[in-house]
């Protein structure tokens, strides 16, 4: 089992990340206070920018073409640094399929201790990185590694769409239905795995969820029309969720009971094994999202759960939804399921029940 | 007066202690936890007003102790164990009817009557009333779930009558066929033992 040995070199990546699942990102509350001041370029052919809190920004090169430009890069979420490599890759390309785009080329990011870690690690985290991107139809043709610790990877990912087919945070319609491609709660599975409460073969489940691309989903919501999406990933899929439901004016709802979840999240997150992301992420959601008073509290936590490379959350019109559910589900996304509903927008932008 | 003593640990190890001190304490005991950091201290609170429990903080320097009582019926003391796996769904009418396919033909003697058996059983299944709880996939059985399998309609159709579809994991690495499978959750034997322990009945072709 590749997922619980660490690498050839001997060496446990996840033994340099002493903090534990807490640290990662910046509390996305604080993101948005300090990025709201920062001026926002303006250029027509720019047509997806932050403004929007989507996946990646979109550049239009000309009426057939926009580019999809995004990065993305973590410290070691698992031991072994070939599978880090694929985890982080299959993460970075996957804001691209997000934005219904199609990769192209990237470039490598890496910081990594030079004289800490064997160096045959980082060999191994770059051979994961280029295995995936050979799997996804993308050329690294370059890169840039500083010597820093913990070591982080990811990749600066460059993709085409057409303009007019551009799938963001912003293009949610009242009625669409919700499909969510991969079960939820990757950082609970890994936080558990850190705490010695899970067996190996569920954080196996959840590696090969992680190192799933959404190529497949992306291509689906082509050719489905769809046009409002996001990847679930450091915000959990409350946080997402209600980027979405601003992004486009809509309330949306989502009933967790429907959610699709990983083996054995439920029960650690009823342990207390709930990573100090998801409470960030909470404080971050809370402020728009009306959580009913029959939300069961461990589904609560586990939609505020930070995901590691997590699913594409689709909107669909509604007479299409079980069509694209059942490709889904012949492709590999065998979990992907309806999990809520876009209604007017009410009060609160999010509904949890 | 119990004491959990989570000094020096890091997220989310504080916040599991609490909840393993709160599930130990008899009912209406004080809890006393010591925390000194201040990320799991704030999630702590968080989680304790969340779920409507009454708590003081005291400082001592950098040491925090939260006191909290436990109350009669919250947390349910009776999960304890590590990744309790979900139990097989059974209806209301008792339905506790459990298939295990533990290969890709029915019966032994003639390997293309065996086939011909397999897909036979699959579609006569799907007709039984009341569902089966759960189909189980283990060894040369999972190969029944893959993609081209002449069966994968009956299985699916099962998986929506809320028949649970359990496939082995290790078997499906044993193959080489994780990526072939669109049906069904991955599944240890831990799992699988719990399914074929909890039924009432064991079908096995």
């Amino acid at each position: 089992m590749t997922t619980t040995v660490n690498g050839p070199a001997g060496f446990d990546l996840l033994s340099t990340v002493e903090t534990g699942g807490c640290s990662a990102k910046i509390p996305p509350r604080q993101l948005e206070e300090l990025l709201q001041d920062m001026p926002l370029p303006a250029d027509p052919r720019i047509l997806v920018d932050i403004a929007t809190h989507d996946d990646a920004g979109v550049y239009k090169i000309n009426d057939e073409t926009a580019l999809v430009i995004t990065t993305d890069f973590f410290p070691p979420v698992v031991s072994d640094g070939y599978e880090f490599g694929l985890i982080a890759a299959t993460n970075s390309i996957s804001d691209v399929y997000a934005m219904g785009g199609t990769p192209l080329v990237a470039l490598n990011i890496m910081m990594f201790p030079s004289t800490r870690i064997p160096m045959e690690v980082y060999k191994e985290i770059l051979r994961g990185g280029h295995d995936k991107a050979r799997e996804a139809g993308v050329s690294i043709i370059g890169g840039h590694t500083i010597d820093d610790y913990p070591p982080k990877y990811g990749l600066a990912v460059i993709g085409t769409v057409h303009p007019g087919r551009v799938i963001t945070n912003a293009g949610v319609r009242e009625g669409d239905e919700l499909i969510l491609t991969k079960p939820l709660g990757t950082g609970i599975i890994l936080a558990g795995h850190r705490m010695k409460m899970t067996i190996p073969s569920q954080l196996e489940n959840a590696v090969s969820i992680m190192k799933q691309l959404n190529a497949r989903g992306a291509e689906l919501m082509q050719k489905y029309s769809v046009r409002g999406a996001t990847d679930i990933t450091g915000f959990g899929l409350a946080g997402h969720a209600l980027k979405m439901a601003r992004g486009s004016g809509v309330t949306v709802n989502i009933d967790m009971k429907s959610v699709p979840l990983l083996d054995c999240v439920y029960s650690l997150a009823d342990q207390g094994c709930i990573p100090g992301a998801a409470f960030r992420n909470l404080d971050y959601t809370e402020g728009g999202t009306r959580f009913t008073s029959d939300l069961d509290y461990n589904l609560k936590m586990i939609a505020h759960d930070a995901q590691t490379s997590g699913g594409l959350l689709m909107a669909v019109a509604p007479e299409k939804s079980r069509e694209l559910l059942k490709e889904l589900h012949e492709s590999g996304h065998g979990e992907a399921a309806v999990i809520g509903k876009a209604i007017r927008k009410a009060e609160a932008d999010l509904v949890l029940q | 007066m119990k004491t959990v003593d989570t000094r020096g640990l890091t997220c989310p190890a504080p916040l599991i202690k609490t909840r393993q001190g709160l599930v130990e304490a008899a009912s209406g005991e004080d809890v006393e936890i010591l925390i000194d950091n201040p990320a799991s201290l704030s999630n702590v609170k968080r989680y304790l007003t969340d779920n409507r429990m009454d708590f003081t903080v005291r400082e001592e320097g950098s040491l925090s102790v939260i006191t909290v009582r436990r109350g009669e019926s919250e947390p349910d003391a009776n999960e304890t164990e590590y990744c309790t796996p979900e139990k097989a769904p059974v209806a209301a009418g008792g339905r506790k009817t459990v298939v295990a396919v533990t290969s890709d033909r029915m019966g032994s003697g003639d390997d293309e009557l065996g086939t011909k058996l397999m897909v036979s059983f699959f579609r006569t299944l799907v007709l039984l009333e009341p569902a089966p709880a759960a189909v189980v996939f283990y060894n040369a059985g999972v190969k029944m779930a893959m993609d081209d399998s002449p069966v994968l309609d009956h299985i699916r159709e099962l998986s929506e009558k809320g028949t649970a579809i359990y496939l082995c994991t290790t078997c499906i690495n044993h193959f080489g066929i994780r990526d072939r499978l669109p049906a069904g959750s991955f599944s240890d034997m831990y799992q699988i033992l719990n399914v074929l322990k909890d039924a009432d009945h064991i079908i096995r072709p």
